[in-house]
């Protein structure tokens, strides 16, 4: 099973229309790789479907970047009881 | 002028003080006054306590079925009997809207004059308006009016250029023989003083409201003379410092405090042709005048007149109470009027159909977290009219979440986040982006999207009920 930083990258490039390979852990979602507001909203919204989770709109919106989101997704997941290792 | 720099040191605080006391947003903003204000006067200081306005009197009357009437087709019978019991139900029981005039002069009047009063409303009374003329009284007396409008125009330009008198004495002769026949008639005569703004006020204004009082201390209290000061070209100034004729403070005061006409007897009719219509009419309650004459939407005669539903909220500001005010009725009555056909334009002051509804997403979104960020009151229990998003390339997905949440009726913890909206907003985006699209989304074409992409919803909130 793929980790929570390279599902998040994963999801990031489908939704952004990138190549993952040019994503990493510190590009900030909007001023590296381009995400306008909706695609930040859109952005959170998959994680959710991805990870199977509810997240709070102003603390999951307020996360910069790719790496910082991955943690973040990491904490929602052990609160919600919802396994992300293999 | 004297040097007035003081130091300003911040007042930190870590809760916001929001100023309820001014801004309680279950009504109008307050209008509050720190003392008292002082006008200069030949020369003399005279104070105003525009405080006082709280506990006086002041009224709204209305002149929808006269001055409104004037600047465009006719009313029926059945229009102005409609519009008549909505200004009822906006009067209130303690009469805020206090009186309405009808012309008298075809079948048609009376017909409407009658049917408004066989309901039965106590407030608005109906008061008539007729031409200067003796004769006329008698369709007051036929009409059972107990106070009629009458035209005594004052300034040069109507004395000499329209009405030809050979003289300004001639011309209040001729005046006063009308107020006499009032008297004898039993009616009580509403002098209604022709654009006085550009009249000579020491030369004849205050000589004819002088002998109109003398008249008016030989018969009872209830047949004494009105005043309404008409500004009818809206020459009328409200700025402190202003020279008559065209100061409305100055004129109330001469009226008022020199000639001895009480405040409950003096009316103030504005024009708008330079944008000072409404301000003009709060001015004259603050200097003394208790009656501000106003038309629905402010239709009326070319640029029209203070609109009365704003000054309707102006009283409920000044008294900070809504004083049995319905202030619902507005928006009936502006949903009526547009569907006979007044224009009210979209952003028109708390009737228009887009007074309350912001187009920005950047509103949109402090509207998410606090109504009151952008809404100017209540505008949900006061109108009926709960703030909206009009949805265009700029509405963002704020927009499109406050959008959802109002169709949807949620609120509080129930209300959707942005999250849970995004396809929709996605597709309003790519309406603009990848479609050019250069009109707003209206209300029909999102309810069918939210439907199509946001079904688990649809069916939750929307199954008991067909789309909007």
């Amino acid at each position: 099973m793929a980790s929570v930083l390279e599902r998040v990258v994963a999801v990031t490039a489908r939704v952004l229309r990138l190549d993952p390979a040019e994503i990493r852990p510190e590009h900030s979602f909007a001023a590296d790789l381009g995400a306008e507001s909706v695609q930040s909203i859109e952005l959170v919204a998959m994680f959710e479907e991805e990870f199977g989770i509810d997240m709070d709109e102003q603390e999951a919106l307020s996360v910069e970047t790719v790496g910082a989101a991955a943690e973040y997704i990491a904490g929602v997941c052990r609160k919600q009881g919802i396994p992300t290792e293999p | 002028m004297a040097d007035a720099r003081k130091h300003h040191p911040l007042v930190d605080a870590t809760e916001p003080n929001l100023m309820e006391d001014v801004f309680p947003y279950s009504l109008p903003p307050r209008i509050l006054f720190d003392g008292p204000v002082v006008e200069v006067i030949d020369g003399r200081p005279v104070e105003f306590d525009f405080g006082s306005v709280r506990h006086r009197p002041i009224v709204v009357t209305d002149t929808t079925f006269r001055d409104g009437q004037q600047a465009r087709p006719p009313y029926t019978p059945d229009q102005m009997v409609r519009i008549y019991d909505l200004l009822a139900r906006l009067s209130g029981p303690q009469g805020v809207v206090r009186q309405t005039e009808f012309f008298l002069y075809t079948r048609s009047d009376r017909e409407a004059l009658d049917r408004c009063r066989a309901l039965g409303r106590r407030y608005p009374e109906c008061t008539g308006w007729i031409r200067a003329v003796k004769g006329d009284f008698r369709l007051v007396r036929e009409a059972g009016l107990a106070e009629t409008g009458m035209l005594t125009s004052c300034s040069d330009y109507h004395i000499f250029r329209k009405l030809n008198f050979p003289s300004r004495k001639a011309c209040i002769d001729s005046y006063c023989e009308v107020v006499a026949a009032a008297f004898e008639a039993g009616v009580r005569p509403r002098c209604h003083m022709e654009d006085v703004t550009r009249a000579d006020i020491d030369g004849f204004v205050l000589p004819f409201v002088d002998r109109l009082m003398a008249m008016s201390r030989q018969v009872p209290e209830r047949l004494s003379v009105k005043i309404r000061l008409c500004d009818t070209m809206g020459f009328g100034l409200g700025h402190p410092g202003a020279a008559l004729p065209r100061s409305v403070p100055k004129l109330i005061y001469k009226l008022n405090r020199e000639c001895g006409v009480p405040s409950e007897r003096l009316e103030w009719h504005g024009h708008n042709d330079f944008h000072k219509v409404h301000a003009n009419a709060a001015t004259a309650w603050l200097y003394g005048c208790d009656a501000v004459n106003a038309t629905l939407f402010g239709f009326g005669e070319r640029t029209g007149n203070p609109p009365l539903e704003g000054a309707v909220f102006e009283y409920i500001a000044l008294k900070g109470d809504l004083c049995g005010v319905d202030t619902t009725a507005v928006t009936e009555l502006a949903e009526y009027m547009r569907a006979i056909g007044l224009p009210i334009p979209d952003n028109y002051p708390l009737a228009g159909r887009a007074f309350n509804v912001t187009r920005a997403g950047i509103h949109a979104g402090g509207l998410r977290q606090d109504e009151r960020i952008y809404n100017i009151f209540d505008t949900e229990r006061l109108l009926g009219r709960p703030p909206r998003v009009a949805i265009t390339d700029k509405s963002g997905a704020d927009g499109v979440t406050l959008w959802v949440n109002a169709f949807f009726g949620l609120k509080g913890q129930e209300r959707l986040n942005k999250i849970r909206v995004h396809k929709l907003a996605r597709w309003v985006i790519d309406q603009y982006e990848l479609g050019g699209r250069l009109t707003p989304i209206s209300d029909e074409e999102l309810a069918e999207k939210t439907r199509e992409l946001m079904p688990e919803y649809w069916q939750k909130y929307k199954t008991a009920s067909p789309p909007a």
